[in-house]
């Protein structure tokens, strides 16, 4: 299978700070779908914005789509759903103008809409939605340059069982017919074990890279934190 | 109304609808990058700049514009840093512009009535010169408003997003707080260093307040903006008040129909 994301040895720590990643090394594969798991604090987030280039200063080598990533400039093959937090409440943003923003064609504006049955929401503005509605259009707008790569950050944080298992259909489905290789943060263990197709546990360092099942049976001894 | 034929009026007019419209359209976007203070900060210090240059004895405006395009570039580096927010050195930059004035003026007696007039201005006196000024800061706002909409609403919405998309977000946060400078620097003339940031904060407040769409903020804002502003100039000639004042208590009079008007409905 060809390597989507490869990262090796990467440590970081924020301006005067201690490791928050240290010495992480692993790779993302095409069509896989990824589950990223670990405890608050344990360094996901980082992770996906070191993986995103967007924070510097970090040790070790990060490629995308085997170009190291000081030299990838290809970002339209990469969609990126950040965790749902810092959106001013008060933004006229409306949804239409969000996909506009980045979808370049209208025709695939409306492949969008309709796959995501956002057209009601359109005229919208995008702090009126509710938590579900907002991730579809998040989800919209990292789908707009049809990435080969979707990373996503928490995307079922805060949303009822309902929309939880919309987001995830809608993820499986992608990473299954399409091809794309789908990378989801998430403390949303069960709903990752029953889509993911392998599972890293971090938590500073890498502590679990692996299939499912066995992620599930040893759990209990990488943190004993996510016991329901 | 036989006013209106004076070369003067008309000038103001012109001038103050430009600046109206420059500021209440790059107003819209520095309330959503939470720069609403941006205004204030930047017409205090401008303030210093200028006490500055009349004590020098060079071009207060230019002087005064340089400087504060530095340290509206400084501003945004020290918030990309992540050392200082932006609301926090604007604070600091504000105080230390009326600050240097206050220092500068109690040197002297003789330039105190110079430095006074930038306090209050006046847009009914506006030279041809400033005229021109207007009219270029309201073509530079509108070519990079229109050449960078996508980039600067998705910048608004997420930077991180934007990044990931490709956008250069760095460079763009630069080019915007230089231009909300030169908007800031234009509009002084108008209604004075005081009243500067009324300009860019309240029809901004407005059309985001009531509009459903960042569209639609921005065609609200400069509405409000434009009608207060002829207005003002209006109501001043007519009662022969301060045109700045009149102008910043229309807008805050439509501010308030607005915001009202949307609860009611
Ligand atoms: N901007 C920052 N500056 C300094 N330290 C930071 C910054 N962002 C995160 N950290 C620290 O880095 C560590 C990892 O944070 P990160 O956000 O990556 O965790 P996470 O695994 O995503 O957690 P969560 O599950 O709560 O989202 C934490 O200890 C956090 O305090
Ligand atoms: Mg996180």
């Amino acid at each position: 299978m060809r390597e989507v994301v490869r990262v090796e040895n990467l440590s970081f720590s924020y301006a005067g700070g201690v490791k928050v990643l240290d010495s992480v090394s692993f790779s993302i594969y095409e069509g896989e779908f990824l589950g990223i798991i670990g405890p608050n604090g344990a360094g996901k987030t980082t992770l996906i914005k070191l993986m995103l280039g967007l924070l510097e200063g970090f040790e070790g080598k990060i490629y995308l789509f085997g170009k190291e990533l000081k030299k990838f400039k290809e970002w339209s093959r990469v969609g990126y759903v950040p965790q749902r937090v810092a959106i001013d409440r008060f933004h006229p943003v409306s949804v239409g103008e969000l996909l506009t923003s980045v979808v370049g064609h209208e025709r695939r504006l409306k492949d969008l809409v309709d796959f995501l049955h956002m057209e009601e929401m359109l005229s919208r503005r995008f702090t009126e939605l509710s938590g579900g509605q907002q991730q579809l259009v998040l989800l919209g707008m990292a789908l707009s340059s049809e990435p080969q790569l979707l990373i996503l950050d928490e995307p079922t944080a805060g949303l009822d069982i309902h929309s939880q298992e919309h987001i995830m259909e809608l993820l499986r489905e992608l990473s299954q017919n399409t091809g794309k290789s789908v990378v989801m943060v998430s403390h949303n263990l069960g709903a990752l074990f029953s889509n993911a197709d392998r599972i890293l546990a971090i938590d500073r360092t890498l502590r679990y890279e692996g299939s499912v099942q066995e992620a599930e049976s040893i759990l209990a001894h990488l943190f004993g934190l996510h016991r329901e | 109304m036989e006013l209106l034929q004076y070369d003067f009026v008309q000038r103001g007019l012109l001038a103050g609808v430009l600046i109206a419209l420059s500021s209440s359209l790059v107003g819209v976007f520095l309330i959503l990058r939470r720069l609403a203070f941006l205004g204030a900060g930047l017409s205090h210090f401008a303030f210093g700049g200028v006490a500055l240059a009349v004590l020098l004895g060079v071009e207060p405006f230019l002087f005064s514009g340089i400087l504060t395009l530095g340290v509206a570039n400084l501003i945004e580096l020290l918030r990309r840093k992540r050392r200082i927010g932006g609301d926090v050195s604007l604070a600091i930059v504000f105080s230390g512009g009326v600050a240097l004035a206050v220092v500068l003026l109690s040197l002297s007696e003789g330039f105190r009535e110079d430095v006074f007039s930038y306090l209050f201005g006046n847009v009914l006196i506006v030279s041809p010169y400033e005229l021109y000024l207007s009219t270029g800061v309201f073509l530079i706002t509108c070519a990079f408003l229109l050449l960078n909409f996508k980039s600067l609403l998705l910048m608004s919405f997420n930077e991180e997003m934007a990044k990931v998309r490709g956008i250069k977000v760095m460079v763009l946060n630069h080019l915007f707080v230089s231009l909300a400078s030169l908007v800031i620097i234009v509009s002084i003339k108008a209604v004075g260093i005081i009243l500067a940031s009324s300009f860019a904060v309240i029809p901004a407040a407005a059309g985001i307040a009531v509009a459903k769409s960042l569209r639609g903020s921005l065609i609200l804002s400069a509405l409000i903006s434009v009608l207060s502003t002829v207005s003002g100039i209006l109501i001043s000639l007519h009662f022969d008040l301060a045109p700045g004042g009149s102008i910043v208590m229309v807008m805050i009079a439509a501010f308030t129909l607005v915001v009202v008007f949307k609860r009611l409905i």
